[in-house]
């Protein structure tokens, strides 16, 4: 039986799902001819977003296709799900574009399984100008020393408040030194002030409670990624029973009603449901656009301490491994990380630049909104520690895992001690097998 | 009435060439790949590793969540399908009658089975059982201050989707309607003679006559009620909550495939719901000669 | 013959004696169902409302039908389209897409049905099982092998993917087809041999006017699956003119930004004009039944 499916398959697999990456030695075809005349060639560059993006994107690449003539851009674009349905056939297929935008969550399945080129060679021989860019930065889409992903742009973890709904709980932030106990106070406050919740979840906590462990000095994943960084479960406990606490009080949503949020316009602190939000800075642009009420960006509760704050890439552009034209790729993230006129288009939608002449030349440019991001980004990075590295592979498990026990225990089906040891117990499963 | 059977080969496999040629062009080599794959580990990315029966021990074993989907499927279907049908038919006889506004009619309840996947349907689910949803208005209206929290519970968000279910019950609804059209008007004149009243016409001439249709919706809307995906994937935001209480065997098997990367494991999943859809089907073959009734004899 | 010659008349006949007596039942009838009618479409009327307000107030407002303000901006934005590209691009992708593989579908599919219902051949039962099981295995297993076949073809990013398949038939409707033709008397067909026709004219004469409404129901289906098809546009269409409408709704939004909400909701509406109108067109041919043509 296994002889025969072997030999049915073997056409297919040779094909291609066991193909990848062998044949992208000889790909610099087509590239730039000695005398200086250059050949015709196809970039593919796909991303994901929405329509505002989709529209400026389409002008840079325009912008660029002008610029060099020889250079014809195919634009594949999709929203956020479809992308990654289309990537994954794709890079079983051999067929990826040449340039990818890449997500930190995906990172190490097509780094590490072998999809990717390290643009390493193309940063040091000047291809991707990188002078104007801080080291930590650009090591954000490192895996070892191999660089899979070109950062594109940082975005740093916040608190929004609706002001007017704080000062009528008569609660006073201050965002530089204010602790956890303090957030939870005012939350509580504001609920019983307002009859609103306090603040939104702190969802998906696979975001918020690697942040909470790094106020405590301590870290999600391992450096290697084979297991759990932190090793006091206390730390759980302690993180998911505030949340009890805040459900208990009403200050805090419980996971059914937020799992029915659509979208940003449909969000609490945009209805006026809840004072303060947990999320990315990035996001503060689209919530102050959508909500009546003043907005304010803070620093989130006790970054001090332990310099728990980073900047996150919020996205990177990845060449495949199979990619014909690697060269020419690199010229175009170029293009897009160093560009002035090109970067007044992008300004902060995929994070705040990375490169500091382009920040500084986009300053006049930017709305009363975007300076205060990018104000904000600037504040948190005095006193940021670096990024965690990309999600080790099984990460997508372990947040699903935490995801499902965090429910669990905000529903108050099991306790936080208990979720704590169930969470060791299925991340070290899922981890140990990258060791 | 039989031709030579040599001619009959030829005819038979003229009539149906099409097939054979799109089964084995696009399909079966998939299908063979796909039983491959599920003997072994497989990212997508990276060169499939022989495991044997692996994920299938994994799966039957090791996995808890296995269990939870294969009864929150269950459940759908059993509980989903006799509902959608029973209803669809109901609205089937409603409309099967002359009248120049039915056909406005016919398109009205169809409508609801076309905007299926779209997120309107999500917003509606929300404004009916969300917390602060009709429902709970009108328990509130009737004096009742007790709100039922659908998404709170496993069973109650299950709940609401098989209802979602029945609600697009338009396309059975439809083949239940060609089915009716079909059946000579002459039966009922002959029965209306014979004195039989509507209730006798119903279980004497509509239920045998109709049985072929009947057999065909049971069959197709089983088989495409194992497959569920959309609705739960909307609903839940592709996460199959609250505590796994809408995680379809679809939805599950696509997180397995497409966010963890183990397509090894899903294709096993895969082969495993083949089994389980083959033979269900296969025992609503074997039985449909004690209900169904055709009109003519196979072949 | 002659009953089936007569149906059509047959059924407003028996209605008419029914009418003096139960007039009250009628009135009651169309109270009855145009009220459930009314209810059924709660989630349309949303669709279509929202798509008259702004944005932004499109969650604020969710349990309010009435669009305040009032704007029809949703409508001009959303033709605009997304990128460059008109939704009329879109539109006119759709319906290649659809038109051809529907057409492809119910054609073929009726061919086959005709084979498995009417015809004894060798192996008939096997090939039978075969187009069950090819149901029965989720999409998502053999959606990359597909892919991979595609691919060293050529095929990719182009229109051939979607298409073509559905010309070799279609499993759903083949096994529509085949329990209709089975619930028609056989001696239709002998009386057509004996009339002098063959296999191809007994199909073509006797059959294919039978099956009218399973025709006009895969029709119905074929339509509104492939205008509604996401994942095979997802994986098999990459440039962006090439997009049909199922794909570009989802790119007016993001769950990042601000989305467009507005002109999503417009074009949605567009989008089922057309689903909608074949609908009415087709159900026609249900309502209609038996066709007397082509039986003499």
């Amino acid at each position: 039986m296994k002889k025969l499916m072997l030999s049915l398959s073997s056409l297919m697999l040779a094909a291609g799902l066991a193909g990848c990456g062998d044949e992208s030695s000889g790909g610099t075809s087509g590239e730039v001819k000695e005398d200086g005349a250059k050949e015709d060639i196809t970039l593919r560059v796909a991303w994901w977003g929405g329509q505002p993006r989709h529209d400026y994107t389409m002008k840079v690449i325009e912008m660029y296709e002008e610029a060099n003539p020889h250079v014809n851009i195919e634009a594949e674009f999709a929203n956020w799900d479809d992308y990654w349905k289309k990537l994954a056939p794709m890079a079983a297929a051999n067929q990826l574009p040449d340039i990818i935008q890449m997500d930190t969550a995906y990172l190490s399945q097509y780094g590490e399984k072998g999809q990717l080129e390290d643009l390493t060679s193309y940063t040091k021989d000047g291809t991707i100008n990188v002078d104007n860019i801080d080291e930590t930065t650009l090591a954000g889409g490192n895996i070892g020393d191999k660089m899979y992903g070109f950062n594109l742009g940082s975005n740093v973890l916040s608190v929004i408040t609706n002001d007017d709904m704080l000062k009528e709980a008569g609660v006073e932030l201050n965002e530089e030194n204010w602790t956890w106990d303090d957030f939870e106070k005012a939350a509580i406050d504001v609920q019983k002030a307002t009859g609103k919740y306090g603040t939104n979840p702190m969802n998906p906590p696979d975001v918020f409670f690697p942040y909470y462990l790094r106020t405590q000095g301590e870290r999600f994943y391992n450096e290697d990624g084979t297991g759990l960084a932190y090793k006091d479960d206390q730390l759980f406990v302690d993180f998911f029973e505030r949340q009890v606490r805040l459900i208990k009080a009403k200050a805090f949503p419980t996971p059914d009603v937020s799992a029915q949020i659509k979208g940003l316009e449909d969000d609490f602190i945009v209805k006026g449901e809840a004072a303060m939000t947990w999320n990315y800075s990035n996001q503060y642009l689209g919530f102050a656009q959508l909500t009546d009420a003043p907005l304010t960006i803070n620093l989130p509760p006790e970054q001090t301490e332990n310099k728990a704050l980073f900047l996150r890439p919020s996205m990177f552009f990845s060449v495949p491994k199979s990619s014909e034209h690697k060269e020419e790729a690199a010229k175009f993230i170029d293009f897009w990380t160093n560009d002035v006129e090109a970067n007044k288009l992008i300004k902060g939608d995929r994070g705040v630049p990375v490169s500091s002449e382009i920040l500084e030349a986009l300053k006049p440019e930017l709305s009363e909104d975007e300076v205060k991001i990018f104000e904000y980004v600037e504040r948190a990075s005095q006193n940021a520690s670096p990024a965690d590295p990309p999600d080790p592979l099984g990460s997508a498990e372990v947040m699903k895992a935490l995801k499902d026990i965090s429910d669990q225990i905000l529903f108050e089906k099991i306790t936080p001690e208990e979720g704590a040891k169930k969470f060791r117990e299925q991340a070290d499963e899922i981890l140990s097998r990258n060791g | 009435m039989k031709l030579r059977p040599s001619g009959d080969n030829l005819a038979g496999y003229a009539f149906i060439s099409p097939f054979i040629i799109g089964f084995l062009a696009f399909t079966i080599i998939p299908m063979v790949v796909s039983l491959y794959l599920s003997f072994t580990n497989y990212d997508l990315f990276s060169t499939p590793q022989w495991v044997g029966l692996g994920n299938y021990i994994e799966m039957f074993t090791g996995d808890e969540k296995y269990w939870t989907t294969i009864k929150v499927t269950f459940t759908y279907v059993l509980a989903g399908v006799p509902l959608r049908l029973t209803f669809a038919l109901i609205v089937a006889m409603l409309l099967n009658r002359a009248s120049r506004m039915v056909g406005i009619y016919r398109t009205l309840f169809y409508l609801p089975s076309i905007i299926g996947g779209s997120v309107a349907v999500a917003i509606m689910w929300r404004n009916i059982f969300g917390n602060e949803g009709t429902i709970n208005q009108l328990l509130f209206f009737m004096g009742i201050d007790q709100k039922i929290y659908w998404y709170q519970e496993p069973t109650s968000a299950l709940w609401t989707l098989i209802l979602l279910s029945v609600w697009q019950f338009g396309s059975s609804m439809l083949i239940f309607l060609a089915g009716l059209k079909n059946i000579s008007p002459e039966y009922y004149e002959a029965a209306s003679v014979d004195g039989a009243n509507p209730f006798q016409k119903f279980f004497k001439i509509t239920l045998p006559l109709l049985s072929p249709i009947i057999f065909f919706n049971l069959v197709m809307q089983t088989i495409s009620a194992f497959m569920t995906f959309t609705p739960a994937y909307i609903i839940s935001k592709g996460e199959g909550g609250p505590l796994d209480g809408t995680l379809l065997y679809s939805l599950y098997l696509f997180q397995k495939a497409f966010n963890f990367f183990q397509m090894g494991y899903a294709s096993a999943m895969a082969w495993v719901m083949l089994l389980i859809v083959g033979i269900l089907t296969l025992i609503l073959f074997k039985t449909s000669k004690y209900w169904v009734h055709y009109e003519s004899k196979e072949g | 013959m002659k009953a089936l010659q007569e149906s059509p008349q047959a059924e407003p006949r028996q209605l008419q004696v029914q009418k003096p007596k139960f007039k009250w039942g009628k009135w009651l009838y169309h109270l009855v169902t145009g009220a459930f009618a009314l209810l059924m479409l709660y989630p349309i009327i949303w669709l279509l409302m929202s798509s008259f307000k702004e944005s932004s107030q499109v969650f604020v407002t969710a349990h309010s039908l009435i669009p305040d303000p009032f704007i029809l901006s949703n409508y001009t934005q959303g033709w605009e389209g997304i990128a460059g590209q008109s939704f009329g691009t879109f539109i006119k992708n759709s319906l290649i897409i659809v038109g051809f593989s529907t057409i492809g579908a119910v054609i073929s599919s009726a061919l086959i049905a005709y084979g498995f219902a009417r015809i004894s051949f060798k192996g008939k039962a096997f090939w039978f099982a075969c187009m069950m099981v090819s149901m029965m295995l989720p999409h998502e297993v053999v959606m990359i092998p597909q892919y991979i076949i595609f691919a060293k073809i050529g095929w990719l990013n182009s229109f051939l993917p979607i298409i073509v398949p559905q010309f070799f038939g279609h499993a759903f409707f083949i096994f529509l087809m085949v329990q209709f033709i089975r619930n028609i008397p056989i001696e239709l067909d002998e009386a057509a041999r004996i009339d002098g026709c063959g296999r191809f004219g007994i199909f073509y004469k006797v059959i294919v006017p039978l099956i009218v409404p399973a025709m006009a129901t895969a029709a119905i289906f074929s339509f509104y699956w492939k205008w509604e098809d996401l994942i095979n546009p997802v994986l098999y269409l990459n440039s962006p003119d090439k997009y049909p409408v199922s794909l570009a709704l989802k790119l007016f939004l993001d769950s990042e930004t601000a989305s467009n909400w507005g002109a999503m909701f417009a074009m949605s509406v567009v989008s089922l004009l057309p689903v909608i109108l074949i609908f009415f067109l087709f159900q026609k041919y249900i309502v209609e039944g038996i066709s007397t043509s082509g039986l003499k």
